[in-house]
């Protein structure tokens, strides 16, 4: 993965503007399979994240990957983020961050 | 004298610098005068041609003080002309030595075919002291005004400077008030003067004087104001923003200006949203609000404890952007007149704002009128414009909550109380006074920075009682106390830490409670530590280990006297960890509301 830019902070509304560029998003895990996990993003949208998920996953997850499409990433990096999270400050983080104070993050 | 410029005067200059060493002294107008840095320049006209001037710092003074005027004459003197850098077709002129010869004319002289044009004031230019020497002591007082009515800003005024005046409006006035001390009996006054720059200044009166002033000065009016003294304010009774305060006394001299109109800058405000209202809760300090009238109550008949005589108080609800509601107690003449203007417009939701509100902690915060709140209706100010549209467009369909619910000063474990009344520690570090009357609480979140190794950090504690413990005579700890001796004693921390936070840095006492959360261990174990022996400190690594720690504080701030100065002492009532998630709560909405107020 290219590691030169940094990744932006993203939700469910977020995602469409980085197709095809390099994100981050913490999800909560709704569903985990072998190759992806289906996770809530802190809007509540739903989307999916392809790749090597860690064997035991936390309430919330973040990831870091390749945005493929307005609901899906292609995750290279995956980190536990535990049970307690709050969602609610995290989505106005992204908002913030992709907002207001774009000129801080990318 | 000359009470002109002198023909060609500029050109003179120019053509002799060239050519001898004879520097002629000519009169010019002083035009355009104005600071850069601590010296000031002016353009020089001669009615044909203008050269900039540059005065020494050395002349300031002389400028400050009114000598030197805009629009005046002075005669240069001195001075050398040198080339403007990067512009070799012009030159300047550095004065170092020029004599007034008049102060300021009507206007830019433009014609220089030698019309004199009267000075505003006609006479000779002089020192301020040496002017009134001079005068006649039959010269009635008003005559004498006339002539030497060269007015000086407030902010030029010092004890050192001995002739002066001000040209002032009253902007406040007390009551006459008698008093009895062991000098005797006498009656005093003070008044609050603001000049046309905005400057105040709070000036007294005893006795005769008292008498003399009373009815002259009366609110609102302008005033001609001279051989009054100054003095350092003394920082208790302070109620203006200046370093003196003056005193009138029965030879000073007080001259109403009846016809002048003097432009005294509209109220200044300072408002402080009604949300960070729980910061001023039973200070000293006296705050302005603005806010939409929701409701306004009847008139109420209050018995006033110190004379038992009937007050009449009227409260309104005010609400702002913050979302939140403040009730706002009018007292006297405000309830019955002020008021009720409010309440026969109420269906309108008029914007008021309100100077000078104390703050009071009846159901969390209150705000009470004193005799000084000057309250504005639909104020023409920026502020009430963007209220006005707030309130039309979401305010009035939100649901807003009292500031006060919740927010209890005597609350001070619950975790409610550690998000109400935040503050940063500039808050205490720019309020040195604060907690003067009665102890002040806050809470905040800081980091330990520096906790003394070598303090004295614990003290031989009673074990029932937790009081101090003496030595008894053979054996033991004697409590004066319980009146018991005990066998042993426990140590309880009394501690000084140094905590900074992005704003500042401040220095919290904390007892033994707090001070084991902060540290992680007990005072008996922490001197055990310290008398351990080893290639470790394992003392100085606990201290090191509680070092740059973040906590959430609440602190209760007071005044204590140390050899004869009052400081500011903070003390620890309760710590707690950070919950990442409440606090980020708390910076996110910090955050939106710098955006709103930015935006304008």
């Amino acid at each position: 993965m290219d590691t030169s830019s940094p990744a932006a902070f993203v939700n469910g509304d977020l995602l469409r503007r980085y197709i095809g560029q390099k994100v981050r998003a913490v999800v909560q895990v709704i569903r985990s399979d072998i190759g992806s996990v289906v996770g809530k993003t802190t809007d509540d949208q739903q989307i999916v994240v392809k790749g090597s998920p860690p064997p035991s996953l936390t309430t919330y997850l973040e990831v870091i990957g390749i945005a493929e499409s307005d609901n899906t990433i292609r995750a290279d990096v995956w980190t536990n983020f535990g049970d307690n999270f709050d969602a609610g400050n995290y989505n106005e983080l992204c908002k913030l961050a992709n907002g207001e104070f774009r000129h801080m993050f990318i | 004298m000359a009470n002109s410029v002198t023909q060609d005067g500029i050109a003179t200059v120019l053509s002799s610098q060239s050519s001898s060493s004879v520097r002629p002294e000519i009169v010019v107008q002083v035009i355009d005068l104005k600071p850069v840095g601590n010296r000031y320049t002016f353009n020089a006209n001669d009615g044909k041609k203008k050269i900039k001037v540059v005065l020494p710092a050395t002349l300031t003074s002389d400028i400050i003080s009114g000598k030197i005027q805009n629009l005046g004459l002075i005669r240069l003197l001195d001075y050398t002309a040198n080339d403007i850098p990067g512009n070799s077709e012009e030159k300047y002129l550095l004065v170092t030595k020029c004599e007034v010869v008049a102060c300021a004319l009507d206007s830019e002289i433009k014609d220089s075919t030698g019309i004199v044009l009267k000075p505003k004031d006609k006479f000779v230019a002089k020192s301020a002291s040496q002017r009134i020497n001079e005068q006649s002591g039959n010269a009635a007082p008003a005559a004498r005004m006339a002539m030497t009515r060269r007015v000086h800003p407030l902010v030029s005024l010092s004890p050192y400077q001995g002739s002066w005046t001000i040209k002032v409006r009253v902007t406040n006035k007390g009551v006459m008030k008698n008093y009895k001390n062991a000098r005797g009996e006498g009656c005093v006054f003070y008044v609050e003067l603001t000049d046309e720059e905005g400057t105040q200044i709070q000036a007294t009166m005893f006795n005769a004087a008292a008498k003399k002033f009373y009815d002259t000065l009366q609110m609102g009016k302008v005033f001609y104001i001279s051989k009054g003294s100054l003095k350092l304010a003394n920082n208790q009774f302070k109620t203006v923003q200046n370093d003196y305060e003056m005193t009138l006394n029965e030879n000073s001299v007080v001259e109403e200006s009846k016809n002048e109109e003097m432009s005294v800058p509209e109220t200044k405000f300072n408002f402080v949203p009604i949300d960070e209202l729980g910061a001023y809760v039973n200070q000293k300090d006296l705050i302005d609000v603005i806010g939409v009238v929701q409701s306004v109550s009847p008139t109420m008949s209050i018995r006033r404890k110190s004379d038992n005589e009937m007050i009449p108080k009227r409260d309104i609800t005010l609400a702002d952007e913050t979302k939140k509601t403040v009730v706002v107690s009018l007292w006297n003449d405000l309830a019955t007149g002020l008021g009720q203007e409010l309440l026969d417009m109420a269906d309108k939701y008029p914007i008021i704002a309100i100077k000078s509100l104390k703050v009071g902690d009846f159901q969390g915060v209150s705000l009470s009128t004193v005799s000084r709140s000057n309250v504005v209706i639909n104020p023409d100010i920026p502020e009430a414009t963007k209220l006005r549209s707030w309130y039309d467009s979401e305010g009035k369909e939100t649901s807003m909550s009292a500031i006060g619910s919740g927010m209890s000063p005597s609350a001070n474990n619950g975790s409610r109380a550690m998000y109400s009344d935040r503050v940063c520690l500039s808050h205490f570090t720019t309020n040195p006074s604060l907690g003067t009357d009665k102890p002040v609480f806050f809470s905040t979140r800081a980091y330990i920075s520096f906790i003394k190794p070598d303090q004295v950090m614990w003290y031989r504690a009673c074990k029932t009682c937790h009081e101090k413990v003496t030595e008894a005579m053979y054996s033991g700890y004697w409590c004066e106390n319980c009146q018991k001796k005990n066998e042993e004693y426990s140590l309880r921390y009394i501690m000084a830490v140094k905590v900074s936070d992005s704003t500042g840095e401040a220095w919290f006492s904390a007892f033994n409670d707090e001070a084991e959360k902060i540290i992680g261990c007990t005072a008996d174990e922490l001197r055990k530590l310290k008398s351990e022996e080893g290639k470790v400190n394992k003392f100085q690594t606990k201290l090191k280990e509680a070092t740059w720690s973040e906590h959430l504080f609440r602190v209760s701030v007071s005044q204590q006297e140390y050899n004869s100065e009052k400081r500011q002492k903070i003390t620890v009532k309760s710590v707690s960890r950070i919950d990442f998630a409440a606090e980020t709560r708390l910076l996110l909405r910090d955050i939106s509301k710098n955006k709103n107020t930015s935006q304008f």
